[in-house]
């Protein structure tokens, strides 16, 4: 399958070819959209149209047994082991988000008429390890996200990948935060060596009373893109962290909306982005505050640093306000490393490689340190000395 | 002079456009408190920048000689691990780099380089709280990132800390004194004698006299207009106290 063949196609041409009968409403929400290209507002800093335009295999979709493990393991996009007890169903989503800014969104629906729904019982922490095993691919899945109302449940999610090359995963999350609950969610994602590009994409609803926090951390090369958009109703809060760092000439980032629905709703967004080499980071992200979300508060913030005189960070923080009765802040800076900083630590015996590792570390600790348990975090912090070093 | 540990020879250093040191002869004894006195803009900041390497400076001529070699094309972190020690006059903020965590990372360089074995945390730690007390220091300091929302007066005794836990050779003190109460210059000035071995060699940088009735110095050199224009004894204090810096006239 060539996904550029999905290009300037009406309805009926991109229903035949995905064979989407029966679901009118998501190709039309697609071809309105249009696949995205360099001109799309979303994609225009990331090489949209190089990943597209590939012949991928596709694969057959066909639910496993599952084994027992200490977490949920997806290979190639199919559920192949949980942990006892784990509820995990293969079905067609029931709530799609009929207003989601990515054409992804819709595509990855279209792809995949079942999803994978999770429901995460009680106070729960649960690893999904996400594996890629094929060359040549397009990888598409969904997963649907239940947590049970006044519970606090964290979902850690990690990728890794066999010596595969030139594949192209699709996949991204529709998560239901119920009523007076915590959803906490870490993203540990370390890319190298070209062996698949990604794009996922995201739809998060919080509940009356909810706490989502996200926290991404995409480090390493390739090319990747998250997009996110997050709906906050009656006192709910969203805190949405995302570390970048990147090196060679990776492409990645988040474009992200997060809608304030209701009355009192908050959220916080913070990006931290290092960039080496000549990678280009990604931040476009866009704060709506509807009529009805009178009370709202919102911050943004995205602190960049340029390792290289060939890095370069797309931040686009955007507030799109309509009620008067609010605090909203938002900003965006770029910057190198401290030479003062970088000379204190010199001066006492530190070598420059290990100066600047510390220095580096430090700007994204803040980030790091809020994932509370420590195997996570030290996972995250290995991955992020791996990238260090591969750079020096 | 016998038993120089540092000698400093014809040096010329500018920052920008801006010759700062313009020929600067000294020698430091092995073993003596040297204090640098001189008026604002006589390059004393700019001295003690050139001997640990600051790369605002830009040596123009002459050397610095240390230990028997010159230590001029050296890195700052190179200067560090053969044991000069720069106590800064404004110690930088490092928000998100644990204080502990850069203690030991500095010590355990250094132990490298001797081809010591390094210490694990927890040695480190114990070796860490003996000093502590001494300074008057919060235990939490330690666990707090680097100088970031530290006092003044912490910021120093920080310096402090970091000069007894890496026992450099040559510790040079840039207005050590400056910005303290008088608890905490007596916390700082008895880490400093504490050093005092008789085989550590400090060079005091300072416009009071102040720090001196602390630190006893063994010798006062007077710096004006980018180089010393006399060496003397301490008793040279009280006449710069009396008639000032003007009164001096170059040797």
């Amino acid at each position: 399958m060539n996904l550029i063949d999905l290009k300037h196609k009406n309805p009926q041409e991109v229903t035949d070819l995905l064979g989407a009968k029966e679901r009118e409403m998501l190709v039309e929400r697609f071809v309105s959209l249009g696949l995205p290209s360099k001109k799309s507002e979303e994609y225009r800093y990331f090489d949209v149209e190089k990943v597209l335009d590939k012949a991928y295999e596709t694969l057959n979709y066909v639910p496993k047994t599952l084994e027992v493990s200490d977490k949920i393991e997806i290979v190639d996009g199919v559920v192949v082991a949980a942990p006892q007890g784990m509820r995990i169903y293969n079905e067609a989503c029931q709530q799609i988000d009929m207003d989601h800014f990515d054409p992804m969104y819709y595509l990855g629906h279209l792809l995949c008429p079942q999803t994978i729904k999770i429901e995460l019982d009680g106070d729960t922490e649960v690893e999904i390890e996400h594996t890629y095993t094929q060359s040549d691919t397009l990888i598409h899945y969904r997963i649907v996200l239940y947590n049970q109302a006044n519970r606090h449940a964290t979902v850690y999610e990690n990728f890794i990948c066999e010596d595969i090359e030139n594949t192209l995963v699709l996949y991204g999350y529709d998560m239901h935060i119920a009523q007076d609950s915590t959803l906490r969610v870490v993203k540990m994602q370390s890319m190298q060596d070209n062996h698949y590009a990604m794009i996922a994409s995201h739809k998060v609803n919080v509940a009356k009373n909810a706490n989502a926090i996200l926290k991404s951390f995409d480090l390493g090369g390739d090319q990747a893109l998250q997009l996110l958009k997050v709906e906050l109703l009656e006192h709910a809060h969203v805190d949405a962290g995302h570390l970048l760092y990147l090196n060679a000439d990776s492409k990645r980032g988040t474009v992200s909306q997060i809608v304030h629905v209701s009355e009192h709703s908050t959220s916080k967004q913070e990006a931290k982005n290092i960039l080496d080499g000549e990678a280009r980071g990604i931040f476009d992200a866009l704060i709506r505050v509807e009529h009805s979300a009178k009370y709202t508060k919102a911050e943004q913030n995205s602190k960049s640093i340029l390792l290289h005189d060939k890095a370069y960070m797309a931040s686009k923080p955007q507030l799109e306000i309509y009620i008067d009765e609010l605090e909203a802040s938002h900003g965006a800076t770029t910057g190198q490393l401290d030479p003062k900083q970088l000379f204190y630590l010199q001066s006492r015996g530190i070598s420059y490689v290990e100066a600047r590792k510390m220095l580096v570390i430090a700007f994204a600790n803040t980030l790091i340190e809020e994932v509370k348990d420590t195997r996570q975090q030290e996972r995250i912090k290995s991955a992020f000395e791996a990238v260090f070093y591969k750079n020096t | 002079m016998s038993n120089t540990v540092m000698k400093i020879e014809n040096l010329q250093a500018k920052i920008g456009d801006k010759q700062i040191l313009k020929g600067l002869n000294l020698e430091l004894e092995a073993g003596k408190v040297h204090a640098i006195m001189g008026p604002n803009g006589a390059g004393k900041s700019t001295l003690s920048k050139a001997l640990v390497g600051h790369y605002d400076i830009e040596v123009l001529g002459g050397d610095i000689i240390y230990k028997g070699k010159s230590i001029v094309e050296m890195e700052a972190e190179e200067r560090a691990l053969e044991g000069i020690f720069l106590s800064f006059q404004h110690p930088v903020e490092i928000p998100g780099v644990n204080n502990a965590y850069f203690l030991r990372t500095a010590l355990n360089a250094k132990r490298k380089h001797e081809g010591k074995e390094e210490l694990n945390a927890a040695e480190f730690l114990r070796e860490m709280k003996k000093h502590l007390e001494m300074l008057g220091m919060k235990s939490d300091m330690i666990s707090r990132s680097l100088n970031e929302g530290f006092s003044g007066g912490e910021k120093k005794r920080n310096e402090i800390l970091q000069m007894l836990i890496l026992e450099p050779e040559v510790i040079i003190l840039d207005e050590i004194d400056s910005g303290l109460d008088i608890d905490a210059l007596r916390a700082v000035s008895e880490g400093i004698n504490k050093m005092k071995d008789g085989k550590r060699t400090f060079l005091v940088i300072t416009h009071y006299s102040r720090i001196l009735d602390y630190i006893e110095p063994d010798y006062i050199h007077v710096l004006k207009d980018g180089k010393v224009i006399k060496t003397a004894g301490p008793e040279l204090v009280s006449q710069l106290e009396e008639h000032g810096y003007d009164a001096i006239e170059e040797e």
